[in-house]
């Protein structure tokens, strides 16, 4: 069936997958099947009608072209030879569980059986009221594990937000016609009680941009925890991080592989702990993801103390080119417990006239305030 | 090339889509294997008129589907007609009918307003072209229901029961990628990837779009256009915006690009505050000497 005459042809094509699949492009069987179909419609002979036909077959992205191009020349225009070499290889990972460790200055991973505890912190328990108001940088490391539990459980309620499509409700909410119809068929066509819908609770987009520079050090760790949070309630989020420069870490964040997501996280962010470059930082990830990410219902999260090293001017413009997509801008400054603190670094000031809402970030009850701002009513 | 897809090509063009090989390659596809074609690219390179096009060739209905933020199955597929049955309801009251029998009396197919989905699949001719436009603003869950309708073709109505398609219908969707749009729906389908046009197809579309335009203006036009698009601005100006501008300066009888008709007109092209303050008298002197140059 599958281009019967050239049973080449097919395994060919198996490994031209393949190689798309080592490049981290999603391609399926399905697309397989419909790749060897296309071909039989073809004019084999025709590079260039292979090409595109293919490019159609697999359901490649704009994005993904480039390396679609490349694997193409190498596996059909004869130099096959050069395709066959090494293949890919992923790093191997370690199947003991992995803990999450901070020593003070930066977040390291270690092995749980290597596990050490040189201070000899004896369990201390703080009544959880206390805890939630305590800043996060002054805390012990039990405390630290217990926020994150803590942390773990606010995500969901963050994640609550109403669309525009209706669901049927008890009480409240508009009349539905066609279910009140259907009731009241059962009493011979009385309407003795009206069906209802409202909107509905749905799922929300969300990016997080989280400042890793050595001046917010004392908070990147639960704030980066919180992240993970919101990641595993909200499918729809991206996190990146930045300092020097922008590197998206969502990859890294995947649910089902938290260990592996964690080690690659200290070792995929550069600069971690170094200075930082808001303005700059912003301006690429406007860029690079702008389109893709950010729409009307997306929320923006900004976790820094806005202590830029760059241009306050570019970062006002980033600011303002964000806020023309973005649904609702939220910057979270750990600074801002402290009373005394004015927001007078002129990176901060250029953002604030940009921004839905401005708060701290420094204890669990300014993360808590965050799920009554983060979404639009 | 394979002689169909060229054939494709100029059955498109003889209805006044200029396909480059890529598209007309893709709408041959997706004929063939009876799939369903997913069309991304940005605002206003023509990916709805793919379909109007497709309608036209095929001498067929085209049916759409308009997708937006809350688009639910009563919009999207069917609705009852409560007014006839209430009124049928009251009838039935009179004559005295037994109340067990009533709900087969108005859940007919009479009583049903068929929406886009529906129509498309019901439709006795022949199969129709379904456009289903802009997909990406629609909630994650039209999205699964699409991918079921898509691979079944029929619909169930409780009420009713299952509905078959007479004709499995031509399908389009659209997206802007405003959001990626799901593995499982793209799977799906064909994807084809619209680009904004070369300078050749853009002056080709200016001459079969806008009829009146002389060959000088519309290269000019097609020239500034392109040169235009290499520059940074927000949004960028689709064939859709070319074709307004040269249609404006046509009805504004000017033969030729001079910087105050470009100026007066600029709105045509742009329509972004921050873009059309972006492009100052040096800029526009630059594009029109890009125009002119190769004349």
């Amino acid at each position: 069936m599958f281009a019967g005459d050239a049973p080449g042809m097919v395994a060919q094509l198996a490994r031209f997958a393949g190689a798309l699949r080592a490049e981290e492009l999603r391609v399926g069987l399905g697309d397989e099947i419909d790749a060897a179909t296309v071909l039989t419609h073809l004019d084999l002979l025709d590079r260039a009608e292979v090409h595109r036909a293919l490019r159609i077959a697999f359901k490649l992205p704009r994005e993904a072209w480039g390396i679609f191009d490349r694997l193409f020349a190498q596996y059909w225009d004869g130099d096959i030879a050069a395709a066959r070499g090494a293949p890919p290889t992923r790093p191997q990972h370690r199947q003991k569980p992995l803990q999450w460790k901070w020593d003070g200055k930066r977040v390291r991973l270690v092995a749980a059986d290597e596990e050490e505890d040189p201070t000899g912190d004896t369990p201390n328990y703080s009544p959880e009221a206390m805890l939630r108001r305590k800043p996060f940088e002054r805390c012990s490391a039990d405390e630290i594990a217990e926020l994150e539990r803590l942390i773990a459980r606010l995500a969901p309620r963050l994640a609550a937000r109403k669309t525009r499509r209706l669901v049927p409700t008890r009480q409240h909410g508009s009349v539905d016609l066609r279910r009140s119809f259907r009731h009241a068929l059962k009493s011979e066509g009385d309407f003795l009680r009206l069906a209802r819908r409202a909107r509905a609770i749905e799922e929300p987009s969300l990016v997080v941009l989280y400042d890793t520079s050595g001046s917010m050090e004392g908070y990147t760790r639960l704030l980066l925890a919180f992240a993970f949070a919101l990641r595993r309630s909200i499918r729809r989020a991206e996190i990146f991080a930045f300092n020097t420069s922008l590197a998206r870490v969502t990859p890294l964040l995947s649910p089902a592989e938290v260990e592996r997501s964690l080690m690659e996280l200290s070792a995929g962010v550069p600069d971690w702990s170094g200075g930082t470059r808001i303005g700059e930082c912003l301006a690429e990830f406007n860029a690079r993801y702008l389109d893709r990410l950010v729409r009307r219902n997306t929320t923006v999260m900004v976790f820094s103390d806005g202590l830029d090293q760059g241009e306050p001017e570019g970062l006002g413009a980033a600011m303002r080119e964000l806020r023309e997509r973005a649904g609702r801008i939220l910057w979270l400054n750990p600074l801002l417990a402290d009373a005394r603190y004015q927001p007078e670094a002129a990176g901060m000031r250029a953002a604030l006239p940009h921004l839905d809402y401005f708060g701290p970030a420094h204890n669990l009850e300014a993360l808590e305030r965050l799920t009554r701002r983060a979404w639009r009513a | 090339m394979n002689e169909e897809i060229r054939a494709v090509q100029t059955e498109m063009e003889r209805f006044g889509y200029i396909a480059e090989p890529e598209i007309a390659t893709a709408v041959f596809l997706a004929r063939e294997m009876r799939r369903p074609l997913l069309v991304e690219g940005e605002a206003g390179v023509g990916k709805t008129e793919i379909a109007k096009v497709l309608a036209r060739m095929l001498d067929t209905e085209l049916v759409r589907l308009q997708c937006y933020e809350g688009l639910d199955t009563n919009t999207a597929l069917y609705e009852w007609n409560y007014q006839r049955q209430l009124l049928r309801l009251k009838i039935a009251e009179k004559e005295g009918r037994d109340p067990a029998k009533l709900e087969d009396l108005i859940f007919g197919r009479e009583y049903l307003l068929e929406r886009p989905l529906l129509r498309a699949i019901t439709r006795r001719e022949g199969p129709a072209v379904l456009l289903i436009d802009e997909v990406d603003r629609a909630d994650e869950g039209f999205e699964a229901f699409l991918l079921e309708l898509l691979s079944d073709f029929q619909i169930t109505i409780p009420e009713l029961g299952t509905i078959r398609a007479e004709h499995i219908p031509f399908v389009l969707l659209t997206s802007n990628r405003t959001r990626e749009i799901s593995d499982a729906l793209r799977r799906r389908c064909l994807y084809l990837y619209v680009e904004h046009p070369g300078l050749d197809k853009e002056l080709r579309i200016l001459q079969n779009k806008v009829p009146g335009v002389n060959a000088q203006l519309a290269r000019a036009v097609a020239r500034f256009v392109h040169r235009l698009r290499t520059r940074e601005i927000r949004k960028l100006p689709g064939v859709a915006e070319t074709i307004d501008w040269a249609q404006a300066l046509l009805r504004l009888h000017r033969d030729t690009l001079d910087a105050e008709t470009v100026f007066n007109t600029l709105g045509c092209l742009l329509k972004d505050q921050h873009d059309l303050k972006a492009t100052s008298d040096s800029v526009v002197a630059e594009l029109l000497e890009y125009a002119a140059a190769g004349d």
